[in-house]
């Protein structure tokens, strides 16, 4: 199994939490390590502002960014909100292309993101979806339609911190 | 260093060989190719979604995939990935190419934790895509990335002009 590790962090007096994930998320450990962070939504039900600090994940496959596509229409449906932080150019450039910074704003730093929570009401829900298909996930996923059309084959923008309102799903 | 440069890898059908994978890849990419450092990593991606569809669904347990890379130097980067087609999805070239065809459509909204791999990762970041039918079973599927296509798209970046677009070619 590929190392990596997830691990979470409150922050006190607030409903934000931080999750910390490092190393390699890919088809061999993302079943089992992304265990942990529907474990915080499971204890955290409603209204949950969650950062998911990238700063020291080095790889994600397409199935880790399908579970962070699950997590922000969960996230969203009960009132909460979803940022990621510190995220290398190489992740920006994956999150990019299969459209999720469309749905989750990014940042440059974890004091960002969690200023933007405070900043901004939650985001709109996103319509709920097909029976899960995926045993993996502990939480019984309802997995999220992004409603984010197939992106064109053109070049993702160099990455940079966003922060535009996440569109609004049917 | 020749003009043409191929290499052949063969693995286990098991997840657990791909950070291995990825990391050759990215090396590979990064010191004897002239694409940039940032399709270094497009290009880890793009073999790592290749083979977890070949391990997941092309070849069984205790079979093999074929990775091949080849690279016509200031050309273009050739990726095949081969599974025996003993997995537990037993699909011809043409269903794949199906399956892809109807994930590319602009309407498709795509559900679950999978699937998204081959359309937005593969199809984005490749200009060519093919599916083969193997002799004795199995699916190759072979993508193609051009180095002026690239470069093209880097000029234009710097110039501050709209993108230009690269629609995939697509043959089965």
């Amino acid at each position: 199994m590929t190392d990596a590790s997830i691990f979470t962090e409150d922050v006190a007096g607030t409903q934000i939490k931080i999750v910390h994930i490092s190393g390699q998320l890919d088809e061999s450990n993302v079943d089992e390590k992304i265990k942990e962070v529907y474990h915080v939504l499971e204890l955290n039900p409603k209204g949950l502002n969650l950062v998911c600090d990238l700063e020291k994940l080095e790889y994600m496959n397409s199935k880790s960014i399908g579970y962070l596509t699950d997590l922000y229409g969960k996230i969203s449906d009960a009132g909460g909100q979803i940022a990621i932080a510190n995220a290398k150019p190489n992740i920006l450039d994956i999150l990019q292309v299969v459209g999720l910074t469309q749905l989750i704003k990014t940042f440059g730093s974890i004091d960002d993101a969690k200023s933007s929570f405070s900043a901004q009401p939650a985001a709109p829900t996103v319509a709920p979806v097909a029976p899960a298909s995926d045993p993996a996930s502990p939480v019984q996923p309802v997995p999220a339609q992004p409603a984010v059309p197939i992106a064109q084959p053109t070049e993702p923008q160099a990455p940079q911190p966003t922060a535009q309102e996440p569109p609004k799903t049917a | 260093m020749d003009d043409k440069t191929k290499i052949t890898i063969t693995l286990p059908t098991n997840a657990y060989f791909m950070s291995g994978i990825r990391d050759f890849t990215l090396t590979m990419i990064k010191n004897t190719t002239s694409f940039p450092e940032k399709w270094a990593f497009r290009f880890q991606s793009v073999i790592d979604e290749l083979c977890n569809n070949a391990v997941e669904y092309g070849s069984a347990p205790g079979t093999e995939i074929k990775i091949t890379y080849v690279y016509t130097k200031d050309d273009y980067l050739e990726i095949s990935v081969e599974d025996t087609g003993t997995g537990k999805n037993k699909i011809t070239a043409k269903d794949l190419k199906k399956i892809f065809d109807d994930r590319r459509k602009a309407d498709y909204i795509f559900s679950g934790i999978r699937g998204r791999g081959l359309v937005k990762i593969v199809g984005e970041w490749t200009d060519e895509i093919n599916f083969t039918d193997r002799e004795g079973g199995g699916i190759t599927v072979t993508v193609k990335k051009y180095v002026k296509n690239v470069r093209q798209k880097i000029t234009t970046e710097e110039t501050n002009e709209p993108n230009l677009t690269f629609h995939n070619k697509i043959t089965l």
